[in-house]
């Protein structure tokens, strides 16, 4: 039971940044190497507002999250927008530049110190033999809401519909009266503010390195990927799922005789979804996928 | 035309003047390799602010025979790859004579190498693994042995009555040094837990729940990284796991206490000697760089070990066996850590340890820990 708590802790945080990645690579189609990046801009803006200028942590959160959709935007208008309609592997090459430049920025407003939003002690209790934080509560309650709220926009409203019809041919939806380039931008600004959040997470449940960002939008893509292209549930599932997995490699006395070093509590979920992926190359949830 | 030619025997003149040969009031060149950016960053930009007041206060004196000191700040990143590059860089590109590093045990373990080559003088402030012992007979540090801190806390653990150790850290060049010569100090039969995650990993939870199952008398948090060691100090108290925690170098920084201020109270750590604020060499630090963002120990290091590089290219100059065999030979250097020397493996010899405890949000001495 403990084992499921922790993993649906790090399993919210995973699924958030995998959020936003299955929003613009998933739909858009648009690589966005940046993202790392954008968590953490999320974060140590949040950290900014609340340990140094001292506001209280919801109005730093929310301050941190428009910071971090105006930086997608901006992201969007300078990196994206002019190249991908060129050729879809071009961002590849523009967010990585940014993300480069990202994070030479965070390295000089924030230093190179670790921060944390909330150091303090968690309130700890315990229920049915689980031991786990208030705070940790809210943080995985608060990112169920939130992916469920964009997952429903996607694939159940007419909004979500819009989005998609776009996805698939911009001159077909725009022959229907869909403001196709509008779409694209509000999706790439979705995506920031998931990761943003995603960031946030991990400076109250951890804390903030400027070096995090890269491991962080790897495993991201991991989950997208093998949650099947496209499928924002695939991509939240898999999430959690690869973080399950994670848990239970170290945590498990596999056949009742070794644990698995912890050295290889990454790779264990990794290998298990490369073989997943061998069976299934359009990932896990790809055959459900509405097409149309 | 004339104006042509007048323009170019100028510009001739003036390009002369840039090859002039190397002359007395040349700056020596001393590379300095350390982690400026990245997790341990803090610890890196206090060495490199402890050299650089060395430096300030040996060009003020007048430099070595006359020649002032010139530092050149490579970032090794705490990464073994960085630090290959940037220990290139100073030998083939800037000429260096002698290098400050590298930092990191990691970064030190792969540069020593093209050091030896280049018969260029390493020495290092701050890496501590066991494994540097057989770095070369070009490498030297002023930073003493794990070797010597892991049979200190053996020992610690005796006088206690610890017999049940647990074990968690990171698998980097370091902490696999540390963990390893631990184990043989303590006795294998007594590590009753030991794990160790990939570099960087913040999530220990599964871990501490397992552990928490565990009969143990004492955690050692052998992180390599100030945050990494907060997030297991964090996630161990969360799990409620009530017995002592006890780290080494890393854990003895600032950073931990400001990220679990809560979880790292009653934390231990075997490490050098604190330097205080309020000591000769602290406020000299203060008044010209703030506060150290890791550890003062750490500017007394970097300080140190640029007074001994300085003290040995100006006895023995620059040549190559001569700087080398000047401090194989070395007596005594009166440092701000210690009096420093060598033994024959270039692991310094009069550096002592402290055994401290976290307390209300600084660390307090309980007790000198006597080295063999």
């Amino acid at each position: 039971m403990q084992l499921l708590a922790n993993a649906l802790i790090a399993g919210s945080l995973a699924a958030l940044i995998a959020g936003g990645l299955a929003l613009v690579y998933g739909t858009l189609g648009v690589f966005n190497l940046a993202l790392g990046q954008m968590v953490l801009i999320g974060g140590y803006v949040t950290w900014w507002f609340h340990q140094s200028l001292g506001l209280p942590l919801a109005v730093s959160i929310i301050g941190g999250i428009a910071v971090g959709s105006i930086v997608s935007w901006l992201t969007f208008e300078i990196f994206v927008d002019p190249f991908y309609k060129r050729h879809r592997f071009l961002p590849l090459v523009t967010t990585i530049a940014l993300s480069m430049i990202l994070d030479a920025i965070i390295l000089l407003l924030f230093e190179e110190r670790p921060k944390s939003i909330w150091p303090e002690q968690k309130n700890m209790f315990d229920v049915m033999g689980v031991r786990i934080g208030q705070e940790h509560i809210l943080l995985i309650l608060i990112t169920f809401l939130l992916l469920i709220t964009f997952a429903y926009i996607m694939h159940s409203t007419s909004f979500g519909r819009k989005i998609r019809a776009v996805v698939q041919d911009d001159h077909a939806a725009m022959s229907v009266g869909i403001r196709a380039y509008a779409m694209h931008r509000l999706i790439f600004v979705m995506s920031g503010m998931l990761a943003t959040c995603g960031g946030i997470f991990i400076g109250i449940d951890q804390n903030l390195t400027p070096v995090l960002a890269f491991p962080i939008t790897i495993k991201a893509y991991a989950a997208v990927i093998a949650g099947g292209r496209g499928n924002f549930w695939g991509a939240i599932i898999c999430a959690y799922l690869i973080a399950l997995l994670e848990q239970f490699a170290v945590g498990v006395k596999w056949f009742g005789a070794f644990y698995i070093p912890a050295g290889y509590q990454q790779s264990v979920a990794l290998v298990f979804i490369i073989f997943f992926l061998l069976y299934k190359p359009t990932g896990l949830f790809a055959g459900r996928a509405r097409i149309s | 035309m004339k104006k042509l030619i007048s323009f170019l025997s100028l510009s001739a003149i003036a390009l002369s003047a840039c090859t002039k040969p190397a002359g007395d009031g040349d700056p020596i060149k001393i590379g300095l390799i350390t982690p400026l950016t990245g997790d341990v960053a803090s610890l890196g930009n206090d060495i490199m602010h402890g050299a650089k007041l060395k430096m300030e206060e040996i060009n003020a004196a007048g430099g070595i025979n006359g020649r002032p000191i010139e530092l050149i700040l490579e970032d090794g990143r705490c990464a073994g790859p960085d630090a290959v590059g940037a220990a290139q860089k100073l030998v083939n590109i800037d000429k260096v004579v002698a290098i400050h590093g590298a930092g990191c045990s990691g970064e030190s373990m792969a540069s020593a190498p093209i050091a030896n080559a280049a018969k260029v003088v390493m020495m290092s402030p701050s890496s501590s693994s066991p494994d540097l012992t057989e770095a070369g007979e070009y490498f030297f540090r002023t930073y003493p042995n794990d070797a010597l801190k892991t049979s200190a806390m053996a020992r610690f653990f005796e006088q206690k009555g610890y017999n049940k150790i647990a074990i968690i850290g990171e698998n980097t060049d370091f902490c696999e040094a540390f963990r390893a010569s631990l184990k043989a100090d303590v006795g294998e039969n007594k590590v009753v837990f030991d794990e160790a995650v990939v570099p960087d990993t913040k999530d220990f939870r599964t871990l501490m729940t397992r552990l928490k199952e565990v009969d143990f008398d004492v955690l050692v948090t052998n992180a390599q990284t100030p945050p990494v060691g907060a997030a297991m100090l964090n996630h161990m108290r969360e799990q409620g796991i009530e017995q002592l925690a006890i780290g080494q170098d890393v854990m003895d920084t600032a950073a931990v206490i400001e990220l679990a201020p809560d979880a790292s109270e009653g934390l231990h750590v075997i490490n050098v000697q604190t330097i205080g604020d309020d000591t000769e060499f602290g406020k000299k630090f203060t008044a010209k760089f703030g506060k150290p963002q890791a550890n003062m120990a750490w500017a007394a290091y970097g300080y140190d070990t640029l007074g001994v590089l300085a003290q040995g290219i100006g006895s023995a100059g620059t040549e190559d066996p001569a700087l080398k065999d000047y401090f194989n030979s070395m007596k005594k250097y009166k440092g701000v850590v210690g009096d420093i020397s060598f033994d024959e493996n270039g692991d310094v010899k009069g550096v002592s340890y402290a055994l401290k405890e976290a307390k209300g949000g600084e660390f307090v001495k309980i007790s000198d820990v006597v080295v063999d």
